[in-house]
């Protein structure tokens, strides 16, 4: 496979994630925001930023922080790559560049998905009721991941999506357990709530710990579960496994899935309760790094193929300089 | 006979495709009237809309370049399909294959031959050698084969007799043919009870049809299975949507300029594996971008030291390099003769009446009727530049005027060909519109005529431009199958799918 289009297609998958995961942020802390509860005044839509570290592209903007200016800055905002209808977009760009490679169906779903935002009013949602909005989002992103799974073969293209899709995955989840555990010290059932439905994750929770708000249990279940699929530990599995399926039947271990593989047995092997009593912001910060360090560790080794011949001599033109 | 649905459709003073001149349906087009008849209104708006919805939901669309932004849209087609029977079709089918043979051998004596054509004082030299298609840097480089125009889009219009003639050769870059499959594939999903009354050849054969004649030009060393890629300027170019479609036909890779690399005279593709050798490239960038160490140094699309490659014989090109004046409007005058002198035989599809200007007798009769000739750019394509006498305002006459007194080389004019009509779809409701076709020819270990091609439609009244740059809309084409003979499918007859042996 071409490298740029590998390149392009971990990068949908990324981007699809990050949709996914904004429309259930913002969705969330839409709904936080209706009652008068213990997490008033907290500032929400500052976390929702700081949890997609969007904090300094919104900021360059100059606007007040308010619930509109973060919305619109995060849906509709095509100067922001980030936004959802900016990264669905070039989701649907990078497939359209990759279409050799999908099946007629995953073009057609990524395809309507962008028709959809497109045809929609997305400034009145975001000024009514905007959970039509989300749902189409999430639903659209979930429907996304069941056709890729249902009808592409297990390949490089497959391996390269989920790769992206699992990386954002787990980044994502990362920094929200990041944003708000320090909310979550104080027997906060808000907080708890807000926290695990940001990730999908209440349900499932509950059939684990109940209702706790043992920050502990919050924190074991989002970074150590080994069944929940969006916490840190289980897209690092699957992102390895993506790795692996690239590597094909080497015996040896590549760079990437060397580094993957520390990262990952280092998360699963913590004893969580020494986690909490350490520094745990310092703690998630570098788990975060070297999650980013994986993304690039994977562009050196399969995206930047032959970069040497950039800059070789024999091309540079009379009158150019050299790069 | 009354038909309903067609009532009040006009033929008005030109040659209608369907409906003979006193109105009755042409033999040939009965079956489909008929069916058009007994649809009724509210069954064919439902049918258009779900063609509509097929070619949206699939995201088959083609970019207009705007002044201000670029507008992608989606491609329209037009429910009411053009038929060709087969004694047509039979015709047409070697009339361009002796055509695309005569240019093969034209090119292939002026880049590595010996010019005979223009030392037996066929063609002048002078207007080979000030053609702007022609490619110095492309002389002496050999075509395996000589297949150099390997994929040929021949424009093909009928004029007010229904007698074909051929309007332009497009055999540098022609496109359109991802429009043909996938307006067969809608066509086959909203109407698909017509098709069985009907014998219609299928097209879906081209992705194999390409591949192969693409393998047929790999340079020798390349072995047994060559590695083809199809190369295109990038996702932004409004012919991309087609470039992906053929790559994904073909199941090769679809590479930019970016993505390949040339060593020690080897072109490579980075893949994730590493560098990967490649041996054809179907490029689909024009020559003055292929590489900027030869042509325009400003090209970002190309592949620096392919030329080189390609003198090297590491590597071949398709179509070849220089085609360019193969094209040229004022050599397409000479096409007729060009095919007596290498084939011994007389054209079989006319050309258009087309007057060269720098012969001033001829360039005196032009400008003395100025106002009933089109007048035509020599070297553009897509409709760019083109001034047609009768619609033309007095200021742009005067301009084409003066264009052509300084430059006469640089235009051709021809008489106005008033193009057949089709019953289609307009928003006024159905009416009789222009139409012209462009088939496509593959020369691969022989030359190959893909049954149909691509109708294309001038959707505004009275309009005579068609490209869909410029507004216009197509229509799927029927080639029939002849009467007592089994539908030829298959470009070996080996695999032919049992569906299609009715």
């Amino acid at each position: 496979m071409l490298a740029r289009h590998a390149e392009s297609l971990f990068w949908a998958g990324r981007y699809l994630e990050r949709a996914e995961g904004t429309a259930r942020l913002l969705d969330v802390t839409y709904q936080g925001s209706l009652q008068v509860a213990g997490g008033e005044g907290r500032d929400a839509w500052a976390h929702v930023l700081d949890v997609l570290q969007a904090r300094k592209e919104f900021d360059r903007r100059g606007r007040t922080l308010d619930e509109g200016a973060v919305c619109t800055f995060l849906v509709t905002d095509r100067s922001n790559p980030g936004s959802i209808v900016s990264g669905v977009a070039t989701a649907r760009e990078n497939f359209r560049t990759v279409r050799e490679h999908l099946s007629s169906e995953m073009w057609e779903n990524v395809n309507g998905f962008h028709l959809d935002l497109q045809a929609r009013n997305i400034a009145a949602d975001l000024t009514g009721e905007p959970y039509a909005l989300y749902d189409l989002v999430k639903v659209r992103c979930q429907t996304l991941g069941g056709v890729a799974a249902q009808s592409m073969p297990r390949d490089e293209t497959y391996s390269f999506l989920r790769l992206g899709w699992m990386i954002e995955r787990a980044l994502i989840t990362c920094r929200l357990l990041n944003v708000n555990y320090a909310s979550l010290g104080h027997d906060d059932y808000d907080a708890m709530l807000l926290t695990l439905r940001s990730a999908s994750a209440l349900e499932a929770y509950r059939r684990s710990f109940q209702s706790s708000t043992n920050p502990t249990h919050i924190a074991a279940f989002l970074l150590q579960s080994r069944s929940f699929p969006r916490s840190v530990l289980f897209c690092l599995q699957r992102a390895e496994h993506s790795l692996e399926n690239l590597a094909g039947p080497s015996t040896s271990r590549n760079r990437a899935q060397r580094i993957l593989g520390r990262i990952r047995s280092q998360l699963e092997f913590t004893d969580i309760a020494e986690f909490v009593t350490g520094d745990v912001h310092a703690t998630l910060d570098a788990l975060e790094q070297s999650i980013c360090d994986i993304a690039d560790v994977v562009a050196n080794q399969y995206f930047r193929v032959g970069s040497e011949y950039a800059l070789q001599s024999q091309y540079v033109l009379p009158g150019e300089a050299m790069v | 006979m009354t038909h309903g649905f067609f009532d009040g459709y006009l033929t008005e003073d030109f040659f209608d495709e369907a409906f003979e001149a006193d109105g009755a349906p042409r033999p040939h087009y009965r079956q489909l009237i008929e069916r058009f008849t007994n649809l009724g209104e509210d069954d064919i708006r439902h049918r258009r809309q779900l063609g509509e919805d097929v070619f949206k939901a699939r995201g088959i669309t083609f970019t207009v370049y705007g002044e201000h932004e670029d507008i992608e849209r989606t491609w329209p087609m037009d429910l009411f399909p053009r038929i060709i029977p087969a004694s047509e079709w039979e015709v047409i089918e070697r009339g361009l294959a002796q055509r695309v043979t005569a240019l093969n051998r034209f090119l292939d004596d002026i880049y590595v031959g010996e010019q005979a054509a223009i030392n037996d004082g066929i063609v002048p030299r002078w207007l080979i050698t000030s053609s702007s298609g022609f490619e110095r840097e492309a002389v002496n480089i050999p075509v395996p084969n000589g297949a150099r125009c390997l994929v040929a889009g021949i424009d093909l219009v009928r004029d007010r007799d229904g007698i074909y003639r051929v309007l332009e050769d497009n055999i540098r870059n022609p496109s359109g043919i991802s429009y043909v499959l996938e307006n067969r594939a809608a066509m086959m999903k909203v109407l698909p009870a017509a098709f069985r009354e009907h014998r219609v050849r299928p097209v879906d054969q081209y992705g194999r049809a390409l591949l192969r004649a693409l393998r047929n030009v790999a340079p020798p060393a390349a072995g047994d299975s060559p590695t083809v890629a199809v190369l295109t300027p990038g996702a932004y170019n409004s012919a991309y949507f087609e470039h992906a479609f053929l790559a994904r036909q073909m199941g090769v890779e679809l590479v930019e300029g970016r993505d390949l690399v040339v060593d020690d005279h080897v072109v490579y593709m980075r893949t994730t594996g590493g560098l990967q050798r490649v041996d054809v490239l179907y490029r689909r960038i024009d020559d003055a971008f292929l590489d900027p160490v030869v042509f325009r140094n400003d090209s970002t699309v190309g592949v620096p030291g392919l030329m080189a490659a390609l003198r090297a014989g590491t590597i071949s090109i398709a179509n070849a390099a220089g085609n360019g004046v193969g094209d040229d409007k004022a050599v397409y005058a000479y096409v007729p003769e060009l095919i007596k002198y290498y084939l011994g035989e007389e054209a079989i599809i006319p050309n258009a009446t087309t007057y060269l200007l720098w012969d001033p007798d001829q360039r005196k009769h032009v400008l003395d009727r100025l106002d009933q000739l089109v007048v035509k750019p020599v070297a553009e394509s897509g409709g760019y530049g083109i001034v047609i006498g009768p619609k033309a305002s007095d200021e742009e006459l005067a301009v084409v005027r003066h264009n052509i007194l300084t430059d006469p080389r640089n235009y051709i004019a021809q008489e106005v060909v008033s193009l057949s009509r089709s019953p289609s779809f307009t928003d006024d409701g159905l009416a009789g519109r222009h139409i012209d076709l462009r088939p496509f020819v593959l020369t691969g270990d022989r030359v190959e005529v893909i049954p149909g091609g691509l109708t294309r439609v001038a959707m505004r009244a009275g309009s005579l431009v068609v490209n869909s740059s410029q507004g216009g809309g197509s229509k799927d084409t029927w080639v029939l199958a002849p009467i007592d003979q089994p539908i030829d499918v298959a470009v070996d007859g080996d695999d032919v799918p049992e569906a299609e042996l009715v």
